[in-house]
């Protein structure tokens, strides 16, 4: 079992972790190197985390958790409009990042309004490609217990509801945060500060739910194995967008163009099967971008068991 | 400011102070509104947002503002008080066209054409700008869906009705209800 830490510390020897990961099998998954100080998200076999831990204090820098590394996340809001936009959705954007998480912010095409708010099966489809998603509903209780459940009834990933007035319960959605509603500044208060914590702690209440469904039946191979793989691409190499390779709880979303790719993708070798053989393929709602699923451990022996009429 | 709130639920309305009250800070318009007055009736779908102005000094006349000497072809102006030299600038832009104004250093304009008498008879109307910016706030603090909309404003009171469907006689006789209250309470 792979667990996910980010190295925070200074450069220097810092060749010698980047060692002890490769000696204990594990990957690094992000750089981010600022001057002399350096960040790395890294994944790891659970049982070597005292080596990398020790490692880490001989080079003077720590390990921090990051439990929501390794998920790519969509914070959504009824528009992208000033009344929604930056803030809060972009506050809680930046805080789960703050937690490991990848995150996307997205404005739906006709999400605001009471009787009028909706949502397209392409807002559902491209919602449903991430780990999890946020939904900010706004002020008015009418209009979010009536209304605007609907926004997310069928959406099959967890669903976090952000709203302003305080709720005892809403459907449809795996969490409930109240007390977070429009906003036209930062937030930076110590009272909001909290409420993103809360909503920080839902997300990873669900991601750890999210993970225990897939430990019941285990993934193939790791996201991060898989990654692995990915980064010897050229197509991959080359490509300038930011983290061109990102993990999602159950696959990848690699950011080079499917149709472009696919050959190439179904070819690649992890642990000597062909990744067409351990993982479904698809295109990317959102473009230039290919989703890659693993199968898991049942899926795959399942393929290799001879049929018996 | 003196809030007056009304509806069917107190967090909107709690909220939506706080909303206005952030917006005009952004705005640095605070000060210049003396009452402000909110319904907001979710069930219904109906906002209605008035708010009342305080009196500023009223309009100032260029030849106040500026030295006015009459020249060969047009006239020329030294700012001498400087807070007015953009909304000075901007109304004989928008007068004379940009092509006849121009401004020769921070506080000297030059209007080619213009005889001193017709641009001293000009005056600068501060509230104009202040009614400007009020109406950009308000519409900042609707709520964004509901989109049939109604303004109402006379000198110092501008009330928005808004709902999301259609609007109602009901809607409309609420929303002038609220603005003549206003108004009376200015008078």
């Amino acid at each position: 079992m792979y667990e996910v830490l980010m190295y925070d510390g200074g450069v220097h020897k810092v060749e010698q972790l980047y060692e002890l990961i490769e000696d204990v099998g594990g990957f690094i998954l992000q750089k981010t190197q600022v001057q002399v100080m350096i960040t790395i998200t890294m994944a790891i076999p659970a049982e070597d985390r005292p080596l990398i831990e020790a490692k880490t204090a001989e080079l003077g820098g720590k390990v921090v958790e990051v439990p929501l590394a390794g998920t790519e996340i969509a914070v959504i809001g009824p528009t992208l409009g000033r009344h929604h936009m930056p803030h809060p959705i972009c506050d809680i954007a930046e805080h789960l990042r703050r937690y490991g998480a990848i995150t996307i912010v997205m404005g739906l095409a006709r999400g605001r309004g009471r009787k009028t708010c909706q949502i397209s099966a392409s807002e559902k489809a491209i919602i449903e490609e991430y780990d999890a998603a946020i939904f900010m509903l706004g002020n008015f209780k009418e209009c979010v217990t009536h209304e605007k459940i609907d926004l997310f009834k069928d959406i099959q990933i967890p669903v976090v509801t952000v709203v302003g007035p305080e709720l005892d319960s809403l459907p449809h959605c795996e969490a409930l945060v109240c007390g977070v509603g429009r906003k036209v500044e930062r937030m930076r208060r110590s009272e909001e500060i909290a409420k993103l914590e809360e909503i920080a702690d839902r997300v990873k209440e669900v991601i750890s739910v999210r993970r225990q469904e897939i430990e019941e039946d285990p993934l193939f191979v790791h996201p991060s194995e898989v990654k692995d793989a990915l980064d010897d691409m050229d197509a991959v190499q080359e490509c300038l967008r930011p983290a061109p390779v990102v993990l999602h709880v159950d696959g990848l979303r690699v950011k080079i163009p499917y149709e472009k790719h696919l050959k190439e993708l179904e070819e690649l070798e992890v642990y000597g099967r062909k990744l067409k053989d351990i993982a479904t393929i698809s295109n990317c709602r959102l473009g230039d971008s290919t989703m890659i699923r693993i199968k898991t451990k049942a899926e795959v022996q399942e393929m290799y068991v001879p049929k018996v009429d | 400011m003196e809030f007056e709130l009304e509806g069917t639920e107190q967090y909107a309305l709690d909220s939506y102070q706080w909303l206005l009250e952030r917006i005009l800070m952004d705005m640095s318009i605070s000060n210049m509104v003396e009452r402000a007055r909110l319904i907001i009736r979710p069930d219904q779908t109906l906002f209605i947002v008035s708010l009342k102005v305080k009196h500023s000094s009223g309009k100032r006349p260029v030849n106040d503002i500026a030295e006015l000497v009459g020249q060969e072809g047009g006239t020329f102006l030294t700012i001498k008080d400087e807070a007015f030299a953009p909304r000075l600038l901007a109304t004989l832009w928008r007068l004379y066209g940009r092509e006849r104004v121009q401004q020769l250093t921070r506080l000297e304009i030059f209007v080619e054409g213009v005889p001193v008498n017709e641009v001293s008879d000009l005056s600068l109307d501060p509230e104009e700008e202040v009614r400007s910016q009020l109406l950009d706030a308000m519409w900042r603090l609707l709520p964004e869906g509901l989109k049939v909309r109604n303004e109402i404003y006379t000198d110092d009171v501008m009330t928005i009705v808004a709902t999301e469907h259609g609007m109602t006689v009901d809607f409309l006789e609420e929303a002038k209800k609220v603005h003549k209250n206003m108004i009376g309470e200015a008078a």
